[in-house]
């Protein structure tokens, strides 16, 4: 007897995650692998580059409405951000706030695998994270920017900072969000204050589960596409604004406690 | 350093369109096939594990020698054995008919 | 007057020595490296557990505490010299010589023994052949194995990780060696007798549990394409061809991705119940989907796998359990099964000669076999028939026989770039230089009747000599030298013979060879295939 194994969305790279995210039929690729948009500066340094830079963008449409998807491939470089990859972003943030304005809205759907900034590109990764956000932050002015964050890298770095920029962060269980990945957080505290090789203990801290019941994350689905594509389609819908979290919702640890328990199916 | 490699054979049958295949990951590679007017088969491989080229040519050459297709092929190599090549140069064509 | 007991005098003089440590039958542990030091005379042979999975870490440390002045150059025999304090015991003169059978993480460090000369490797066995020699020329004076329950009696709980306690256990007490256990807890009735207390002489509650890995696992987000190409291979062009019914896995991502594809290929070929009903393997978790859709009659097992107890004792149908529900593994009965009651082995090589000979021998390491060479050679003791065995004859001779499968699967290229294939296996001077009286050969060529690689199917059990043995090698030995030399027409011709088969020869399509075929394709969808029983240790992980 099959159990339901869902269609998943981590088994799929970045180009059939926008595929799968857009209503069928309606993908077309933006400046794709033809284009031939490599990094200058990785052949220099021995890594090979790849021709879409660990970036696909995608037009088509959700739910009926003009939408841009934006895919980072977790497979080239841990999904890391450099120089081209960052521009493919930023500027398909600042095409979409162009379209609000004209009255012509494009929704915007960041589907993020990223370990953070490409080291290898420095301070042009930085530089595009800071563009990143400063255009996420005028397209939310607009309307909703939506993240999912469903995929096997999850997002760290700079590229968590945008997420929380977000207005719905949408993530399953197998997700992550953090800042300093599990090893760093380890050199820098010691194992006994982290212990990176407890995997169960790295998304009991990070995971999606923990980052939902935190409020960091606005749904929490199975991986699954029909899952995804309903909460990507009720974000657009509930059309909230951004609420910024300035400490956690829960002044009360016991509180927190209850809320993080819930969200394993244990009754507190 | 990347190592960039060159390759052409000769080369007739036609392909209906490009194909994109693979990821630069360890132990993969990246494909590029498109349509070439010329009638030869032309490739250019970048990859960043360097000393392999007899290893290439011996691939490739089996590939070309079985599908004798004009096309222009770009390969970007992350350390992938001749098998996973060979996987990526069948599946491009796959998805080129 | 001679004495004819002097083995049984011999061992009440060492529990006297220890008597006073010891209070019906238990000491605590706190006193084992003096019960040690008393019961151990220098030069004894002592069998530590150190099996493939579970290891009797705290006696083992223990031992390699002793005060080498009272207690030294024993002999040791060892299934698994795998744990650091196993070369303690050499480097501190407490034993200095050895017998055993794989020593995969330490085998650099026991090879650095032997240069030093702190140890003499009496002979490297596979498992089946060390357990037979404790009951010939190497049988334990003492025993140190592992449990998790004793009760008052000495009656011993192993449940799932059984493995070679009973063997060692039996072979030890019935000729008045010292058996001892370290157990995780004391219980006024264990779960179940899987060792007899007549058997058992002390027992102690180590520390903590019995160390144990999870060696059987493999993650299916890992498996690629290529391992899945090969997979289909195998199932259409080995287990469909021959009506491949019993058989044994050895561990690796490629047979994972056949375990895996059975329920999705294998269900489309229509071979549920045609194939694969009879397995001698671990509770392998990439078995899972297989299991629940049906495909599998019966498994018996070396050993447990982390993780799957639950699982397990839920599909008491399909596995060996007890009457208290746990599994009931044992390596030695199940090694015998998978020599002769299975009709089909299949493995991986690292690397392998024209001769289809195969090595993992590596310079400077000194690793051993394990059980493969049992399982992947031909027993010609076997004399049941069955299809798939009676097939392996090409020919009809007069004196009909038959022939088990022995498959080995090698990738053309390792993924270091180095060709798998070569004229000549490293083994051959790694053995001279270390000075093994024989080469260290995993499975040898003539036991081999299937190669699979990427490239296709060597039907080497096909072929009329051995010239056209290496033919049929070399025309899927891809671009590696081996695989150049290969003539393009000759190729041709043993395929048209059906020695050898290319995937398109046996209806495979490269391009169907991707992930999606596979039932399971991470570690949460084996999770849902067991309905939630399935528990992955905390390293396997991802939510």
């Amino acid at each position: 007897m099959t159990p339901h194994i869902g269609d998943s969305y981590a088994e799929r790279n970045a180009r059939e995650r926008a595929q799968a995210l857009l209503d069928p039929g309606s993908f077309r690729e933006v400046l794709g692998p033809f284009a031939r948009l490599r990094s200058p500066y990785l052949a220099a340094q021995g890594v090979t580059s790849q021709s879409d830079d660990g970036v696909v963008v995608a037009r088509g449409t959700l739910g009926g409405v003009r939408a841009c998807v934006v895919a980072t491939d977790g497979r080239f470089l841990g999904g890391a951000i450099g120089e081209i990859g960052g521009a493919k972003i930023a500027a398909s943030l600042e095409l979409a706030r162009r379209d609000a304005e004209r009255g012509t809205p494009t929704r915007v759907v960041l589907a993020f695998d990223s370990g953070g900034i490409r080291l290898q590109e420095a301070n042009l990764g930085l530089l595009a994270i800071a563009e990143i956000c400063d255009a996420v932050v005028a397209l939310r002015a607009h309307q909703p920017v939506v993240a999912v964050i469903a995929g096997r890298v999850g997002v760290y770095g700079g590229m968590s900072i945008v997420t929380a920029l977000c207005n719905e962060v949408i993530v399953t269980e197998g997700a992550r969000i953090g800042l300093n990945g599990p090893d760093v957080v380890e050199t820098e505290a010691g194992a006994d204050e982290f212990d990176a090789s407890n995997r169960p203990l790295v998304w009991r801290v990070t995971g999606g589960r923990r980052r939902f019941a935190q409020g960091h994350a606005t749904a929490l689905v199975a991986d699954d596409m029909p899952d995804i594509r309903a909460a990507v389609e009720d974000a657009f819908a509930r059309n909230r604004p951004f609420v910024a979290i300035e400490r956690p919702d829960f002044p009360d640890p016991g509180l927190e406690r209850e809320a993080f328990l819930r969200a394993y199916g244990v009754t507190p | 350093m990347i190592e960039t490699l060159t390759f052409t054979y000769p080369a007739s049958a036609h392909i209906a369109r490009r194909a994109h295949v693979g990821v630069v990951a360890s132990g993969n590679c990246e494909l590029l096939l498109e349509p070439s007017p010329e009638s030869s088969a032309s490739v250019i491989v970048r990859t960043s594990v360097g000393g392999y080229a007899t290893t290439w040519e011996a691939v490739l050459a089996r590939f070309f020698a079985r599908h004798s297709i004009a096309v222009r092929l770009e390969i970007d190599d992350f350390g992938a054995t001749p098998a996973v090549v060979a996987m990526r140069l069948e599946q491009a064509l796959e998805r080129a008919r | 007057m001679s004495a004819w007991d002097t083995r049984r005098i011999r061992k009440n003089q060492r529990l006297a020595r220890a008597a006073s440590y010891v209070r019906s039958g238990v000491f605590e542990s706190g006193d084992a490296v003096a019960v040690l030091e008393s019961v151990l005379e220098s030069g004894d042979r002592v069998c530590v557990e150190g099996n493939n999975q579970k290891q009797a870490d705290f006696l083992s440390r223990a031992l390699a505490s002793v005060d080498p002045e009272r207690v030294h150059d024993l002999h040791l025999l060892i299934s698994v010299l795998g744990r650091p304090e196993h070369i303690e015991l050499f480097e501190r003169g407490i034993a200095s010589q050895v017998d055993f059978s794989f020593s995969g993480p330490q085998s650099l460090r026991l090879a650095q023994q032997v240069a030093d000369g702190r140890v003499r490797i009496g002979a490297i066995h596979t498992y089946l052949e060390l357990f037979a020699r404790y009951f010939v020329d190497l049988t334990p004076d003492i025993a140190l194995v592992a449990a998790d329950e004793a009760d008052a009696s000495g009656n011993l709980y192993t449940g799932a990780n059984t493995e070679e306690t009973p063997t060692i256990v039996e072979a030890t007490a019935f000729r008045n060696g010292v058996v001892i256990a370290q157990v995780n807890r004391i219980v006024d009735r264990v779960t179940r007798v899987d060792v007899p207390g007549d058997w058992v002489d002390l027992v102690v509650v180590a520390d903590h549990p019995y160390e144990i890995e999870p060696l059987f696992t493999r993650d299916p987000e890992q498996i690629d394409d290529v391992q899945i190409l090969m997979a289909m291979m195998v199932v259409r062009g080995i287990y469909e061809r021959h009506r491949v019914r019993t058989l044994n896995h050895g561990i690796g991502f490629d047979t994972a991705a056949i375990e895996l594809i059975l329920p999705t290929y294998g269900e489309r070929l229509g071979l549920r119940g045609k194939i694969c009903t009879n397995w001698v393997l671990n509770p392998h978790p990439t078995l899972i989907p297989a299991i629940e859709s049906g495909w599998v009659q019966s498994v018996h097992s070396f050993g447990g796998e982390l993780g799957m107890e639950r699982y397990v004792a839920a599909r008491p149908d399909v596995f060996f359990t007890g009457r208290d529900g746990s599994l009931r593994s044992n390596r030695a009965l199940s090694q015998n099964a998978g020599m002769y009651a299975t009709d089909l082995f299949i493995g991986s090589a690292l690397q392998m000669d024209v001769d289809a000979n195969s090595s993992t021998a590596t310079l400077g390491r000194i690793a051993g076999f394990g059980g493969a060479p049992n399982l992947g050679s031909d027993p010609r003791g076997r004399r049941h028939p069955s299809h798939s065995w009676l097939e392996m004859t090409s020919a009809a001779p007069e004196i009909r026989r038959g022939r088990k499968i022995v498959v080995q699967l090698v990738q053309t290229f390792r993924e270091s770039g180095v060709p798998t294939f070569v004229e000549r296996l490293d083994a051959v001077e790694l053995g001279r230089t270390a000075g093994f009286p024989i080469t260290p050969v995993m499975i040898y060529g003539d036991d081999v009747t299937h190669v699979v690689t990427e490239e296709g199917i060597a039907y080497l059990y096909k072929a009329r000599d051995a010239d056209e043995r290496r033919a049929a090698l070399a025309a899927i030995a891809g671009v590696t030298p081996v695989g150049l030399l290969a003539d393009g027409a000759r190729t041709q011709e043993l395929r048209r013979d059906g020695v050898v088969a290319f995937p398109e020869d046996l209806g495979v399509v490269r391009s169907e060879a991707n992930r999606s075929l596979l039932a399971a394709r991470s570690m949460r969808d084996l999770v849902t295939w067991s309905g939630g029983l399935y528990e992955p240790p905390k390293r396997f992980r991802s939510w």
